[in-house]
């Protein structure tokens, strides 16, 4: 009866991670525009402004720090699948609970614990960019990484559950 | 136990896990930390060094030449999504089909317009393999020369620019390029660009496909029966009006975006922007842009850039620990030391490079390999340009060797059931021979891949 609360919480952060996705390919849309425009403007009107160029490098940030989870998703981080592809679900519910637990999850952490001082040092000292004409509040990009970091571990998690549910057939 | 040893346990430990087929990116980064966890319980590896990993996470989010990664796989998608790549195939094919080998030629061209529009393999072998591959079967092809050419034709998206495999192989070149620069005390080395390895690319390119050409018109001669001529109801003028406005409007934005990107008018990621731009204006003229289009073309964009960097992120923890273990001196120590100097060292790296590449993607192959090899290979004296092209060349040979090459195993999921996998791996060795010349020439003649970059610096 426990697996309904756990089946629950996996959908729950797939759906989170969903949404990240839909506003990761938003980003990919306006990151295109935001290019086309800066070359727009550099060569046909002589214009640029140092902001522009760094708005679409940030987004470019965002589109594969949040995207990380979603692509997880998705299950499109690459695999080396010569064995995997062909294997039994219980083997790949197997190599995945494992990879989840030792892999994984200890770089997740590792990130975490070492970006966090750096997130918030960049916060307290309120970082702005070393171009002159840049965006300010740089660690609003920085932050990226925090969100990486969470968005992937809850998804490693849902993971975690579905493959304890396959291997228990449940 | 000497650090050295463990960098050499690691690293093949590290292969290892990743068969099982947990994700790479995850793997490399996991298994990374387990060493970097018992080096520091063996007084050989301070974990305090991890302490700069988020400043490396840093430096590729704020990489302003990987934002044209992205540009490109959005703009072949789009080109893909909106059928302007199949009306390509199917265009050229007509155009072509009335002479012997036809058909073939028509494939190899088109393998190498949809390569220098996307530079994705993938998508390259999967467009043609589903419309192309029936048709030639349907027109009496012998179905080793028709799914030979396709899986070849298909690879040459890796190196013909603008091809997202020359981007991160550029950036990973420029990174051992300068510490080969501590190395030898050359603080100053040429830098190398990803317009650099576009140029570089191009000759070799060309090269790559005149062969394939050259080939299938040979087959043609000696059996004819293999590769027929194709009927069609429609008539000469009808092929010529719709091959204009098929073919036309891509190969001018093709020649846009190369074009800009050669003239050293815009950066790759700007004329990235254009191409992206053009695919959807583009689309708009077909009545194609349409929500539906544009937000899948986004998605599939926004996984496939996720996927590539996350595994950039990964690799980068690997190499970090690696050389805390001073894997990398002992690499370029190794690579110095082996008989022969520079050229053997290369064929070593070479030879490596091709094993790996039966079962590690492109991508794996140039974050973890590049890093490692790259410095020593530079500093005994290798051009990296030079360099940058015998790799690609490589990468894509090994990724059409069977039984394990990508290409093989895409075309083998969209092919029709009836085809034998044992006949797509007997037709592609012809094709594995040409590019083995193709490697042997620009190793002997390495102007073929250095005199246009040089022509245009």
């Amino acid at each position: 009866m426990y697996y309904k609360y756990l089946k629950n919480l996996s959908s729950i952060i797939d759906s989170t991670n969903k949404f990240a996705g839909h506003v990761c390919s938003l980003l990919v849309v306006l990151m295109t525009i935001n290019v086309f425009l800066v070359v727009v403007l550099r060569y046909l009107f002589g214009i640029s402004f140092i902001w522009m160029q760094e708005t679409y490098v940030w987004m470019h940030a965002y589109i594969f720090m949040l995207g990380a989870g979603f692509t997880y998703f998705n299950d499109a981080h690459v695999r080396i699948d010569i064995i995997y592809k062909s294997s039994s679900p219980t083997y790949r519910a197997m190599v995945d609970l494992i990879g989840n637990l030792f892999l994984l999850l200890p770089f997740l952490y590792v990130i975490w614990i070492f970006s966090f001082p750096f997130v918030q040092k960049s916060w307290e000292m309120n970082e702005i960019s070393r171009e002159a004409g840049g965006l300010s509040m740089l660690y609003i990009l920085k932050f990226a990484i925090l969100l990486f970091a969470f968005l992937l571990f809850i998804q490693a998690i849902s993971k975690i559950i579905l493959s304890i549910l396959k291997i228990l057939n449940k | 136990m000497t650090p050295e040893i463990l960098a050499i346990i690691m690293f093949v430990t590290t292969l290892c896990f990743l068969l099982f087929g947990f994700p790479v990116a995850f793997t490399l980064a996991g298994s990374a930390l387990i060493f970097a966890f018992i080096g520091d319980l063996l007084d050989i590896f301070n974990f305090r060094m991890l302490f700069f990993f988020p400043q490396r996470i840093y430096g590729i989010m704020i990489n302003e030449a990987l934002v044209a990664v992205p540009l490109f796989i959005f703009m072949g998608v789009m080109l893909e999504k909106t059928k302007i790549a199949g009306n390509l195939l199917e265009s050229i094919g007509d155009l072509f089909g009335s002479i012997k080998g036809g058909l073939g030629i028509g494939v190899v061209l088109v393998g190498m317009l949809l390569a220098a529009s996307t530079g994705i393999v993938g998508a390259t072998v999967v467009t043609m393999g589903m419309l192309a591959l029936p048709s030639m079967i349907k027109a009496g092809y012998d179905e080793k020369i028709a799914t030979g050419t396709i899986c070849a034709a298909g690879t040459l998206g890796q190196i013909i620019p603008p091809s997202i495999v020359l981007i991160l192989l550029a950036e990973m070149l420029q990174g051992a390029n300068e510490e080969a620069g501590l190395l030898t005390g050359d603080l100053a080395p040429l830098p190398v660009t990803a317009i650099d390895l576009f140029a570089g690319a191009l000759i070799p390119g060309i090269i790559l496909v005149a062969m394939f050409i050259i080939y299938i018109l040979i087959v043609a001669k000696v059996r004819p029966k293999d590769l027929p001529i194709t009927k069609t109801t429609k008539t000469r003028s009808e092929i010529i009006k719709t091959a204009m406005f098929e073919i036309i409007p891509p190969i001018f934005l093709i020649l846009a975006v190369l074009g800009s990107i050669f003239m050293g008018i815009a950066t790759p990621t700007e004329s990235a922007s254009v191409g992206a731009a053009g695919a959807a204006f583009l689309a708009f003229f077909r009545k194609q842009l349409n929500f539906k289009n544009i937000s899948e073309a986004a998605i599939t964009t926004a996984k496939m850039s996720s996927f590539v960097f996350i595994i950039l992120i990964g690799a980068s923890m690997f190499s970090l620990v690696f050389r805390g273990f001073g894997g990398d001196d002992m690499i370029s120590n190794f690579l110095t030391n082996i008989p022969g100097g520079e050229y053997g060292a290369l064929l070593i790296v070479m030879f490596t490079i091709f094993l790996l590449g039966f079962f590690l993607d492109y991508i794996e192959i140039i974050f973890v390999i590049i890093p490692l090899v790259g410095p020593g290979l530079i500093a005994n004296g290798a051009d990296p340009l030079w360099l940058g092209i015998l790799i690609s060349l490589n990468l894509q040979t090994s990724f059409l060797t069977p039984p394990f090459g990508f290409s093989l195993f895409f075309l083998r999921g969209v092919a029709p059931k009836t085809v034998q996998t044992i006949n797509i791996y007997r037709g592609v060795i012809p094709f594995i021979f040409i590019q083995v010349i193709a490697i042997i020439l620009v190793f002997v003649f390495p102007q073929i891949a250095t005199w246009l970059p040089r022509l245009i610096n």
